[in-house]
């Protein structure tokens, strides 16, 4: 583990065109400053894996133009709306979708995590569409024990995650504030770890605080200081989300012609 | 009587469906289920728990009702269950036993959908994706509930099926599949289900007519007892409200 700034841990740590993990829930700690370190550097991004309700951090880089195929069970931005840039580029054929609901991908998340080469699904998504849509994440398995037909969903390891976490010590330990939402699974699950935090403490200093650190430095390998990198999402207990801010970004990813402006004005290294 | 909004004439409806005891779960944009649910723990379900989207929180009791799901002014709450075991308890079924939702369409049988309009691989309209509707038939019933009523939304056929409903057809293949949609909540009416599971008009709000209903409607509801007008909300359901939303959202 190293304590690094955005623009080397994003290069050290996430290869191009890899599958990248993006963490926070709807419009709370979403990982921007990692985020606009990639849109900055224009890096490509194969496969972009959300938490099961993204916003900006999905949004942006395919305002870009950066991502290639996305496994997602919500981009929007909530009460603010439809996601401009997502829907875009679904409805115009750019972006290829992996179909997946916010209960497969959990249970994907784990059994990456832990070795687990598929999960059978639990009830509800076989009386849906979803699966026969996404034969690259669904496949039909027999029950071993009661021969019934379900569903399995394969599990799943992102190569790199970035989160946006409370805390983490010198050493690297992270500590989540009220809500880890699907964080700290993404963590578990994922082949590199790139967290940025609000707040870096020294070493040991998290050891009397509750709930602690409950992400081990060995389960992560750079952490980015970024006092309000989550902007402008929000980060319980810190900040608020920006609406006025996100009503910006939604403004400008309506119109393409807006968006280029708009990722060079906040894309200047502004964004922190 | 006091003059309301047609979401708090929402909300009291809602909250008057919960029963005490019940556990309820919601998705995003959660401040009318929250109200709902408030309301009915401030009345007749002292006992009511519920469960707010991506934070997990359990029945938390904010100064004023959020906008979001996931932020920090979902406080003070007794208890949080982090979101991956509130997924996990989904699953089970009988863990949960109201799961409020809604959609960019609903059926006439109570299918939701939150992924597509048009086909699948082309839409007219992509949706933000289903989150977890899949799991409306693990929790007893489900709430369905709409601010758009229009031939749009409420359609014969969902495009994508992404919160099931009621079987179009029989339901011996679907053992599992529980009460399902009880209520559908809109700004011009109620709905609940026949038993062949179709939607059909329960009562009609306060200062709408029952064609209108019908017009804004995109399918024949089946046919059900003479729709009633729906009780407008008392002086202290008002009252209660509105304790906890001095901001008016439910106003806006």
């Amino acid at each position: 583990m190293r304590v690094l700034e955005a623009e080397a841990a994003v290069a050290e740590y996430y290869t191009p065109g890899s599958t990248l993990g993006v963490g926070g829930m709807q419009l709370a700690a979403a990982p921007m400053t990692l985020v606009w370190e990639v849109v900055r550097r224009r890096i490509p991004v194969g496969r972009l894996v959300t938490s099961p309700s993204a916003s900006i951090q999905a949004d942006l880089l395919i305002a870009a133009g950066l991502v290639s195929e996305i496994l997602s069970p919500y981009v929007g931005f909530e009460y603010l709306g439809l996601a401009p840039a997502y829907r875009r580029a679904v409805e115009s054929g750019d972006l290829r979708v992996l179909e997946i609901d916010e209960g497969s991908l959990t249970h994907a998340l784990w059994a990456g995590g832990g070795g687990i080469p598929f999960v059978p699904a639990p009830p509800g998504l076989d009386l849906t569409d979803i699966p026969e849509v996404d034969p690259e994440m669904f496949r039909r398995v027999t029950d071993p024990f009661t021969g019934e037909e379900r569903w399995a969903v394969a599990s799943l390891r992102p190569d790199t995650v970035f989160l946006a976490c409370a805390v983490a010590d010198e050493a690297g330990n992270v500590a989540f504030d009220r809500f880890p939402y699907t964080d700290r699974l993404m963590a578990l699950a994922a082949r590199r770890v790139v967290v940025q935090v609000e707040e870096l403490v020294p070493a040991g200093a998290l050891s009397d605080r509750a709930p602690g650190a409950t992400l081990p430095a060995f389960l992560v390998d750079a952490v980015v200081l970024a006092p309000g990198g989550c902007r402008p999402t929000g980060f319980p207990g810190r900040y608020a989300p920006d609406d006025e801010a996100l009503g910006a970004y939604l403004a400008a990813a309506r119109d393409p012609e807006r968006l280029a402006g708009y990722l060079a004005e906040h894309g200047g290294g502004g964004e922190r | 009587m006091s003059e309301w909004s047609i979401t708090e004439l929402m909300a009291v409806v809602m909250a008057r469906e919960f029963r005490d005891g019940e556990i309820v779960v919601m998705g995003a944009v959660p401040a009318l289920p929250m109200a709902a649910c408030r309301l009915a723990r401030a009345t007749h379900a002292p006992r009511l728990e519920f469960i707010v989207g991506g934070s997990g929180t359990v029945s938390p009791e904010p100064p004023s009702l959020p906008l979001g799901s996931c932020g920090g002014d979902l406080a003070p709450a007794a208890t949080t269950l982090p979101l991956p075991d509130v997924v996990l308890l989904e699953g089970r079924g009988d863990a949960f036993d109201v799961f409020c939702a809604g959609g960019l369409q609903i059926d006439a049988h109570g299918n939701c959908n939150l992924i597509c309009v048009g086909s699948w691989d082309r839409p007219k309209l992509r949706g933000p994706g289903t989150v977890g509707l899949p799991f409306l038939p693990n929790t007893r019933r489900s709430i369905l509930y709409t601010q758009s009523h229009s031939p749009r939304t409420l359609v014969e056929r969902v495009d994508f099926v992404s919160g099931p409903g009621h079987p179009a057809g029989p339901d011996e293949a679907r053992p599992y599949r529980k009460e399902g949609p009880s209520l559908v909540v809109t700004p011009l009416a109620t709905f609940d289900f026949s038993s062949e599971g179709r939607m059909r008009i329960r009562t009609v709000h306060p200062g709408v007519r029952h064609d209108e209903v019908l017009a804004a409607t995109g399918f024949e509801p089946a046919p059900g007892p003479e729709p009633g007008e729906t009780p407008p909300p008392t002086d202290e359901e008002l009252a209660i409200l509105r304790s906890f939303d001095p901001a008016g959202i439910l106003r806006r």
